[in-house]
């Protein structure tokens, strides 16, 4: 059997048109496509770390670096002329209380000295020295054991004091 | 901090103004959003998957770089589809393309290979036997779209598959609305003519 079909009127078709327009629907790229963008997106820095980079991509260039000693140069010239003098000027009062200072350090030290002297005594300690046969090879004797001795405290002290295998200490964030 | 679902439900220029705090999520969010419509757009502007894949990477990465000179009071959409267009059409000056089936790429001899190229429509709605009409369909329309002139192939494509308005369009493709509306008019009659020997 055969059925004839009314042919669609351009209003018709123009609906059909939009309809498969419609229709047409979004095409995926391939799965790597994010990946592949991201990689060639510069993300943001925090605003320190920029200026920090920006200021040390400025100065490596050699006009801005000679610039920079240039300015750095005059600036400790200018100091140096303006602080000269000012010492200068106050000299007098800076010697006294320099003199002052060094006087009050050595009575100080005095005073230390005096009283560990009176402990000994007091104590029997200088008696006890007094009996120790100082003379002759015992004096050398003495002298190389407190060499070693002092040496191998500086050393204790630099074991003590100084950062994990000579490395600065990392700081562990809480 | 928003977190991924968060940004699902923000606006673009919301989601705009964390990728500029340097936020990456945001980035991968706007990526997420438009780049089905990026790559469907140029796919069929230059008819070419590897093609349209390098030039919506290009796209995107326009776009992502340049964010501090996006204006929040334009609609990022149609800044977006602006730079894709213009990508393609720049594309398209330099190098005249044929048209190109939706069943695989150009070079493909092999079934394995024309397998592997083809492209696959989002739309998974429709039943076997409907879905088999709409591929007739939608294969001798894409094969019109392939034979209109590019700035009515833009026009055509951003007002009925991407669904913007004649305004939107006109913004985007830097064009007087009544030109976009002569397009959309002449482009609709150019499928319409190319479709008339298939209409019985």
């Amino acid at each position: 059997m055969h059925v004839s079909r009314k042919p669609l009127t351009d209003n018709e078709m123009d609906a059909v048109v939009v309809r498969a327009l419609s229709r047409l629907g979004a095409l995926a790229p391939s799965r790597s496509f994010a990946a592949a963008v991201m990689v060639r997106v510069a993300l943001p820095q925090p605003r320190p770390v920029v200026l920090y980079r920006r200021t040390r991509a400025w100065a490596a260039q050699p006009s801005h670096a000679l610039a920079l000693a240039g300015g750095y140069a005059v600036s400790a010239i200018v100091a140096l002329a303006v602080v000269v003098p000012w010492l200068l000027v106050r000299l007098p009062a800076i010697g006294f209380v320099a003199d002052r200072v060094l006087v009050r350090g050595a009575e100080f030290i005095r005073q230390g000295i005096v009283a560990i002297a009176e402990w000994s005594v007091v104590s029997g300690l200088a008696g006890l020295i007094r009996l120790v046969p100082l003379s002759g090879p015992g004096i050398w004797v003495a002298g190389v054991l407190l060499t070693i001795g002092y040496t191998g405290c500086a050393i204790a002290l630099h074991m003590l004091l100084r950062t994990p295998k000579g490395k600065d200490v990392v700081h562990v964030r809480a | 901090m928003p977190s991924g679902k968060d940004l699902r439900e923000l606006s673009d220029q919301e989601v705009v103004a964390l990728a500029r705090d340097g936020l990456e999520a945001a980035y991968r969010e706007l990526l997420h959003r438009y780049e089905r419509p990026v790559f469907s757009l140029i796919y069929r502007m230059v008819r070419d998957r590897a093609l349209a894949e390098d030039l919506a990477q290009d796209t995107f990465v326009k776009v992502l770089n340049a964010l501090e000179s996006y204006r929040p009071e334009y609609k990022f959409s149609s800044w977006i589809f602006k730079i894709a267009n213009n990508v393609a059409i720049d594309q398209l000056r330099r190098r005249e393309l044929d048209t190109l089936s939706l069943d695989g790429a150009p070079d493909a001899r092999t079934q394995d290979e024309i397998e592997a190229t083809a492209l696959q429509a989002v739309d998974r709605t429709q039943t076997p036997l409907a879905e088999l009409e709409s591929r007739e369909l939608g294969s001798l329309i894409e094969q019109a779209i392939a034979r209109l002139r590019p700035e009515y192939r833009a026009c055509i494509l951003l007002r009925h598959v991407e669904g913007r308005t004649y305004e939107e369009i006109a913004e985007t493709l830097d064009l007087p609305l009544g030109t976009v509306k002569t397009y959309i008019h002449r482009a609709r009659h150019e499928l319409r003519e190319y479709l008339e020997p298939y209409k019985d």
